[in-house]
C-alpha cells in the first residue's frame, strides 16, 4: 500500500510523561530537543466533565484574592478586576529574614509594580474575551471574575501516575489542549511516545481518540524504550529510564523490546526527593526539589567519603575494576581523594612544568603556601575553596518564585510555556568530560527556548547591597563538583583565573536579571545529607531489577551485548553523579570477573586438582566476545555430539557463560548538536523524531509503521497493535 | 466470537465517537497458562505471551487485613524488594491450585497488568495439566465467569497445546516444567488419561539439589539482595567477611530462598549439565577411575565473589533426574522413577498399535528441557530402551518456544477458526452452572 505522502513539517510529535509532556510540530532539519513542554496536568474547568490547561479563579463581586506577587485582586463590579498592591503582609514576611533579599525586593517593587498592572489588566480583559467568545461563561451578568493563574496548582488533575494514565478525561483534554495550542494542518500524522505500562486497551484508546476527535490521516506509537533506543542507535541495549515516580528498565535485542521481561519499579526521580525530605524534615517540598536539582546535590562516587564523616556503612574498598571494563564514560574511576595532600601532590607534579614555564613560579609558590596557611587557619577559611565533595556543609540558593509574570510577559506568544516548580526539567548541567568548567558556569541551563524558567536552579547571589558583602567571589559560591574538579586539577592557573572572571561576569549578570525579574533567593546551608539522595534504596532496586530483566531475555548470547550498552536516560537521573553511581552499583553487585565467565578455560580434567587462580592463566575476554561467543563451544559441542551418536536432530541449545563480565554505557549519539548542550536524558524525543522521519516521511506507510485513517476506518482502534 | 461488547459507554463523555465511526468488533482473546513456577497470559494470535508473572507471592501480616491477614505482594518486583515480615508462599501445589483467592488475584493482575484493563470484555482460555480434578475445573469455570465475568471461556490441557504449538496432533509430550515433569500421549488432540505420567523430578528437585550440594560444599549462599557489593575470593576457608546489608530485621527465610533460587537458576543455565550418556555417569564422582575422560571445568561466581570451579559435579544434580537414587540431597519416601523410566511406562501402557507413532513423536517441551543437552541424554536412554530407529525427539530449537510452548499452543487453538464453536458462553454457565465445563471440555 502506497501511504499518503507527509511532508516532514508536518508532524506531530507527543511525548507524554508523568509531568512533563513534550511535544513538537515539524521536524527540523537538524534534530532539536523538544519545542514545546506542557505539564501533564489539567484542572477542573467550571463545568463538570470541563478541563482546562489552567487553574481558573472564581471570584463573586467583592471577593478578594491575593495574588502571588503580592497584589490583592478584588472583583468589581461587572466582574472588571481591581487590583491593588498589598504591600507589607505578603510580599516581605514570606520572603526571607535577609536584609539583602528585601532590599533587593523592594527596589524591584518600584520599577516592576506598574508594568505588573499594566500586564495582569490586559491579561484579564483579554481572558474576558476568551470567554465570552466561548459562550461557556456569562460575564458581567452574575458580576463573577474569572481569573486564570498560571501559577497556582491547587487542585490540578495529573493525568499520569507512574506512566498509568489515570484520569482519562482529563488526559484526552490535555491531548486536545496540545493539539490546539500547535493548531497542525489536517495532513498532519501524530506519533505518540508511549509509555510501557500503557496496556493494549490503553492504546487502543488513544488510538481511538486521535483518529476520531483529532481527525489525524496518520497515528503511530512508538514505545518510550524503543525511542530511547533510536536515539542511541544500538543493537542490543538494556535502557534506564528513570522517571518521576517510577523507572522502566527494558532490554532491546536486535532493536525489538523483550516484552515479557521489561519491568517498571516504582522509584524514580521523586524517589530521591522523598528521601531528602526525610533526612531534611526542616525544608519545605519545593526546598528538596530545588536541593536536588542545585549543584551542590551529589552522588559521590564509591571510595570518596563522604566529608567529616567516619562512615562505617559507606564501604570504601571497591572491587578493582579492569580498565577494560570501563569503556567511554564508563564508570568513575575511585580516584584516591582521601588524603588532600596526596592530591596536592599530583598536582604539583603535572603542573610544575607549566608553572616554571610560563614563568610564574614565585606567584604559584606563594598562592600555594597562602592556601595551605589558609587551612592551617581552620575550616572557615580553608572550606570555602574546597570543592563540594569536601566540604561538610555547602549552601544553595532557593529561589522563591513571585513574579513569574514578568518574565512571562517576555514570551506570551508562548502561553503554554508554564514555568512550573516541580518540572523535572531544569538542567543539572552533564558531567562534562572535556571541557573544565567552574561549576557556576557548567551550571547555566542551556536554554533552548529562550529565557531561562524562574525556576531554573542555578545558584544566584542575592543582590548583596550593604549586607553581607564578601570580598572574594569564589567564596561565597560552591566549589566545583566532584567531576569537575577531577579533570579541572590539571588546568592551569590563569585558564582558572580567567574562568573565574568569566563566572564573576556571569554572575554579576545573573544578579541583574535577578533583581528583574524580582525573585527572592535564599541561601539554605544544607550538611551532608546532600550526598545522600540516592540512598534511599533507589539504586539498588534499580541495579537489581536490571539484573533481573537481562537475566530472563531469552537469547542467552546477546544477554552480554545488552550489558556492553546500557542507556540510561529519563529526568530522574539528573543528579549529579546519579549515573555514574548506578552503575558502579550495577558493577559491583552484578559483574562477574571474566574468567567466571568463561567457560573451557582450562583443559585440565577435573580429576587433576582445580587450579586456585582466577584469570592469570585464563585468555582474554575478548576471545569470548560479540562476534563467535561461542566458537569454542560449539567446537565442543561438535566433538560431544559426535562421540554420542551421528544424526541427532533434537538441537542441543548452545549454553550461555555466567554473566555480565563487563558493563559499559552505550555511547552517547553524534550528529545532534542541538542535542549536546541540552544533554541526552529526554533523547526519547530524538528517538521519536527518527522514528517520526522514517515512519511517516521516508517510507512512507510501505512498511506499516502508522496507523492510516483508512486502517483504522477498517480495523478499528486494534489497528494500533499491527504496526 | 461470543459477544461484542459496546464501545460507546465505555469512552467518556467528551469523546463519544461518532455513529459512522468504526463501532467496536473483534476483541482477541487471552491465553492464560498458570503454572507453579509462572503464570503466562497474553493475547490469542500472538507467538509469545504478554506477561510471564511469577506464581510465588508474597504476604506481609497484618492483622487488620481481613481476607488474607496480610498485604498480598503479586508480581516481579514486589517479591524481589526487601520488606519486613514478607513470607514467599505458592499458591499452588501438586501443579494445581490450592489458594483460590491469591490465584485469582494473581491471574488478575497478570491480565491488568500489561495487558487490559478491561478484563470483562475477553474471552479466556486457560490450560489446565491433565490431572486436575473436576472440582478444581469447576472452580476455575466459577471464577472466570463469576470474579472476571469473561463472555466465554474454555479449558484446555496444556498437553494438547503443546502437542499443536509443536504442529503435531499425535505425540507423546513431555513437560517438564518447575514442579512436574509429566508424560502425557494425545491422539488427534485427545489427551490420554491412560499412559499419562508425572514425577517431581523437575525444576524444582534441580533448584533444591543445588541449593543442597552448595550447603554441603560450605558455600555461603548470600543473594545478592542481602549484599553491599562482593569480595572475590576462590578458598573458602579464607572468606572474607560478608558484606551485608542492614536492613534493621531479618528478612523471612522463604524470602531469602527465593533469592537464592535466582543465581541457583543462573546456574542451571551456565554451569549445569546433562550427562549425555545412560548408564555410563560414574557412580562414585569422589572416586573416579583411572580411565575416566577429562571433563572441562566451568567456573561460577557466586554473588559473594566466592569463585569455584565446578567439573564432574556440575553432572550431578542433572543426573538425578534420570537416576534419583545419585541425588546429591537423598530423596525421602518411595525413590521415584527416573524420566527415561517414567516414558517407557508410558509407552507400555498404551495400546500396542500406537507405540510406534508416539516414539516417533516425542515432543520435549517446558523449561527445564532447556538443561544442557538433556535431550541428547533422553534420546540415548530411549533409543537404548526401544533399540531400532523408531524414536525421535521433537523440541524447538528457540528458547521461547520451549518455555512457553503450552501458551504458545493455547494461543493458537484459541485463534484458529474452528474453535469458536468450542467456548462456552457465559449464558450457557448461567443455565447450567460450573458443571458445563464437564459436559463441554472432557
Amino acid at each position: 500500500m502506497v501511504g499518503p505522502g507527509f511532508r516532514d513539517d508536518h508532524i506531530l510529535l507527543i511525548a507524554p510523561g508523568s509531568r512533563i509532556t513534550l511535544a513538537q510540530l515539524g521536524l527540523p532539519e537538524s534534530f532539536t530537543p523538544a519545542k514545546l513542554r506542557f505539564p501533564t496536568r489539567m484542572f477542573p474547568g467550571l463545568e463538570e466533565g470541563q478541563y482546562l490547561p489552567n487553574k481558573v479563579h472564581e471570584l463573586k463581586e467583592g471577593e478578594e484574592m491575593l495574588l502571588r506577587n503580592g497584589e490583592v485582586m478584588t472583583a468589581g463590579p461587572n466582574g472588571k478586576p481591581i487590583k491593588k498592591r498589598k504591600v507589607d503582609s505578603a510580599s516581605k514576611s514570606s520572603t526571607t529574614t535577609q536584609t539583602a533579599a528585601k532590599s533587593a525586593d523592594s527596589k524591584g517593587d518600584t520599577t516592576m509594580a506598574d508594568a505588573t498592572d499594566d500586564r495582569e489588566e490586559n491579561e484579564g480583559e483579554g481572558g474576558d474575551e476568551d470567554e465570552k467568545m466561548d459562550g461557556t461563561k456569562e460575564e458581567g451578568t452574575n458580576s463573577k471574575l474569572f481569573y486564570e493563574d498560571d501559577e497556582d496548582e491547587e487542585g490540578a488533575v495529573w493525568c499520569l501516575d507512574q506512566g498509568r494514565i489515570v484520569n482519562w478525561e482529563a488526559f484526552f483534554a490535555l491531548l486536545l489542549h496540545i493539539h490546539e495550542t500547535l493548531n497542525p494542518t489536517f495532513h498532519t500524522p501524530i506519533l505518540m511516545v508511549s509509555q510501557p505500562c500503557w496496556t493494549c486497551t490503553d492504546k487502543e484508546r488513544i488510538c481511538q481518540f486521535i483518529f476520531e476527535k483529532l481527525k489525524t490521516p496518520g497515528f503511530g506509537m512508538m514505545d518510550a524504550a524503543a525511542a530511547i533506543n533510536a536515539a542511541y542507535n544500538v543493537q542490543h541495549s538494556l535502557v534506564i529510564d528513570v522517571g518521576y515516580e517510577k523507572t522502566d528498565i527494558t532490554a532491546l535485542i536486535d532493536w525489538n523490546i523483550q516484552e515479557v521481561n521489561r519491568t517498571t519499579i516504582p522509584f524514580g526521580g521523586n524517589s530521591m526527593n522523598k528521601h531528602l525530605q526525610k533526612l531534611l524534615p526542616e525544608l519545605t517540598e519545593d526546598e528538596i526539589d530545588q536541593l536536588k536539582r542545585s549543584n551542590i546535590c551529589e552522588i559521590l562516587p564509591p571510595g570518596v567519603p563522604i566529608p567529616g564523616e567516619e562512615d562505617t556503612d559507606r564501604d570504601t574498598v571497591v572491587r578493582p575494576v579492569e580498565p577494560t571494563t570501563i569503556g567511554m564514560g564508563g564508570v568513575a574511576q575511585p580516584k584516591a581523594l582521601d588524603e588532600e595532600g596526596n592530591e596536592e601532590e599530583e598536582e604539583g607534579v603535572t603542573n610544575i612544568a607549566a608553572i616554571v614555564a610560563s614563568g610564574k613560579t614565585q606567584e604559584y609558590l606563594a598562592k600555594k603556601e597562602k592556601e595551605k596557611a589558609d587551612r592551617k587557619a581552620g575550616l572557615a577559611a580553608g572550606e570555602k575553596r574546597l570543592p563540594n565533595y569536601k566540604r561538610e556543609n555547602n549552601s544553595f540558593f532557593y529561589v522563591e518564585k513571585i513574579q513569574n509574570s514578568v518574565i512571562e510577559s517576555g514570551k506570551t506568544d508562548h502561553p503554554t510555556e508554564i514555568p512550573d516548580g516541580e518540572r523535572m526539567d531544569v538542567d543539572v548541567a552533564p558531567p562534562t568530560a572535556e571541557e573544565p568548567k567552574p561549576a557556576e558556569e557548567a551550571s547555566t541551563t542551556s536554554g533552548v527556548d529562550g529565557p531561562l524558567p524562574a525556576s531554573s536552579t542555578e545558584e544566584k547571589r542575592p543582590d548583596t547591597e550593604g549586607a553581607k558583602v564578601v570580598p572574594d567571589v569564589e567564596a561565597n559560591k560552591s566549589g566545583p563538583s566532584l567531576m569537575e574538579s577531577m579533570f579541572s586539577a590539571t588546568k592551569e592557573d590563569d585558564d582558572a583565573k580567567r574562568a573565574q572572571e568569566k563566572a564573576l561576569r556571569r554572575e554579576e549578570k545573573k544578579r541583574q536579571e535577578a533583581a528583574q525579574s524580582g525573585e527572592k533567593r535564599k541561601e539554605i546551608e544544607v550538611g551532608t545529607e546532600r550526598f545522600k539522595a540516592a540512598e534511599g534504596g533507589i539504586l539498588e532496586a534499580i541495579a537489581d531489577a536490571a539484573h533481573r530483566v537481562v537475566s530472563s531475555a531469552d537469547n542467552y548470547n546477546l544477554r552480554s551485548e545488552c550489558w556492553n550498552s546500557v542507556i540510561i536516560a529519563g529526568g530522574g537521573c539528573r543528579v549529579k553523579g546519579f549515573k555514574d553511581a548506578l552503575l558502579n552499583t550495577i558493577v559491583t553487585k552484578y559483574q562477574v570477573s571474566p574468567s567466571s565467565g568463561t567457560i573451557f578455560t582450562s583443559e585440565l580434567p577435573s580429576n587433576i586438582p582445580t587450579p586456585s587462580g582466577t584469570g592469570t592463566n585464563t585468555p582474554q575476554p575478548t576471545a569470548f566476545n560479540s562476534q563467535q561467543p561461542n566458537a569454542l563451544l560449539l567446537q565442543a559441542a561438535a566433538n560431544n555430539a559426535a562421540l554420542a551418536a551421528a544424526g541427532q536432530h533434537h538441537l542441543s541449545i548452545p549454553q550461555p557463560n555466567q554473566g555480565p563480565t563487563s558493563i559499559k554505557v552505550a555511547k552517547i549519539p553524534e550528529y545532534f548538536p542541538e542535542w549536546k548542550d541540552h544533554g541526552f536524558d529526554e533523547c526519547m524525543f530524538l528517538g521519536a523524531q527518527l522514528g517520526a522521519k522514517i515512519y511517516f516521511v521516508t517510507d512512507q506507510g510501505a512498511s506499516k509503521g502508522f496507523v492510516t485513517r483508512a486502517d483504522y476506518n477498517s480495523q478499528g482502534p486494534q489497528a494500533i497493535h499491527n504496526i | 466470537m461470543a459477544s461484542t461488547p459496546q464501545m460507546t459507554g465505555v469512552l467518556p463523555p467528551t469523546t463519544k465517537p461518532a455513529e459512522l465511526e468504526y463501532g467496536g468488533d473483534e476483541v482477541s482473546a487471552l491465553v492464560l497458562d498458570p503454572g507453579t513456577g509462572t503464570t503466562r497470559c497474553g493475547f490469542a494470535g500472538e507467538d509469545t505471551p504478554k506477561t510471564c508473572v511469577p506464581t510465588s507471592y508474597g504476604i506481609v501480616p497484618d492483622p487488620e487485613e481481613q481476607k488474607y491477614f496480610g498485604k498480598l505482594k503479586i508480581g516481579e518486583n514486589p517479591i524481589n524488594s526487601v520488606v519486613e515480615g514478607m513470607e514467599i508462599r505458592n499458591p499452588m501445589s501438586e501443579g494445581i491450585v490450592e489458594n483460590w483467592e491469591v490465584a485469582t488475584e494473581i491471574w488478575r493482575h497478570c491480565i491488568e497488568y500489561r495487558l487490559s484493563s478491561r478484563i470483562e470484555e475477553h474471552p479466556l482460555i486457560v490450560t489446565e495439566p491433565i490431572w486436575n480434578p473436576l472440582k478444581k475445573r469447576e472452580k476455575t469455570t466459577e471464577i472466570v465467569f463469576e470474579d472476571f465475568n469473561a463472555p466465554a471461556y474454555f479449558l484446555v490441557k496444556s498437553a494438547v497445546c503443546e502437542s499443536f504449538a509443536n504442529s503435531k496432533p499425535s505425540a507423546l509430550v513431555v513437560d517438564m516444567g518447575h514442579a512436574y515433569t509429566s508424560v502425557t500421549p494425545v491422539i488427534d488432540g485427545i489427551p490420554l488419561r491412560k499412559g499419562s505420567e508425572r514425577t517431581t523430578l523437575a525444576g524444582q528437585h534441580l533448584t533444591n539439589q543445588l541449593r543442597h550440594q552448595f550447603t554441603e560444599l560450605g558455600i555461603r549462599m548470600a543473594p545478592w539482595l542481602t549484599l553491599k557489593s562482593k569480595t572475590p575470593y576462590t578458598d573458602l576457608a579464607a572468606a572474607p567477611p560478608l558484606r551485608t546489608k542492614d536492613f534493621g530485621f531479618q528478612p523471612h527465610q522463604s524470602f531469602l530462598d527465593l533469592q537464592q533460587d535466582r543465581f541457583i537458576h543462573e546456574f542451571k543455565e551456565c554451569v549445569s549439565e546433562t550427562w549425555p550418556e545412560a548408564k555410563t555417569f560414574p557412580a562414585d564422582i569422589n572416586n573416579l577411575p583411572d580411565n575416566f575422560r577429562g571433563i572441562a571445568d566451568k567456573a561460577f561466581e557466586f554473588p559473594d565473589g566466592y569463585q569455584r570451579r565446578f567439573g564432574i559435579d556440575r553432572f550431578l544434580a542433572p543426573e538425578s533426574l534420570f537416576n534419583p537414587s545419585i541425588s546429591p540431597k537423598p530423596i525421602t519416601g518411595d525413590l521415584p522413577k527416573g524420566i527415561a523410566e517414567m516414558i517407557k511406562d508410558s509407552i507400555d501402557h498404551l495400546d500396542a498399535d500406537i507405540r510406534a507413532n508416539m516414539l516417533n513423536n516425542i515432543v520435549v517441551v517446558g523449561g527445564t528441557s532447556l538443561l544442557y543437552r538433556i535431550n541428547e541424554r533422553l534420546n540415548h536412554e530411549l533409543m537404548t530402551m526401544f533399540p531400532g530407529p523408531r524414536v525421535k525427539i521433537h523440541s524447538p530449537g528457540q528458547i521461547p518456544e520451549r518455555k512457553y510452548s503450552a501458551w504458545l499452543g493455547g494461543s493458537i487453538l484459541a485463534s484458529c477458526g474452528a474453535f469458536h464453536q468450542l467456548w462456552i458462553s457465559k449464558q450457557e454457565y448461567d443455565e447450567v452452572g460450573a458443571n458445563i465445563i464437564e459436559r463441554r471440555a472432557k
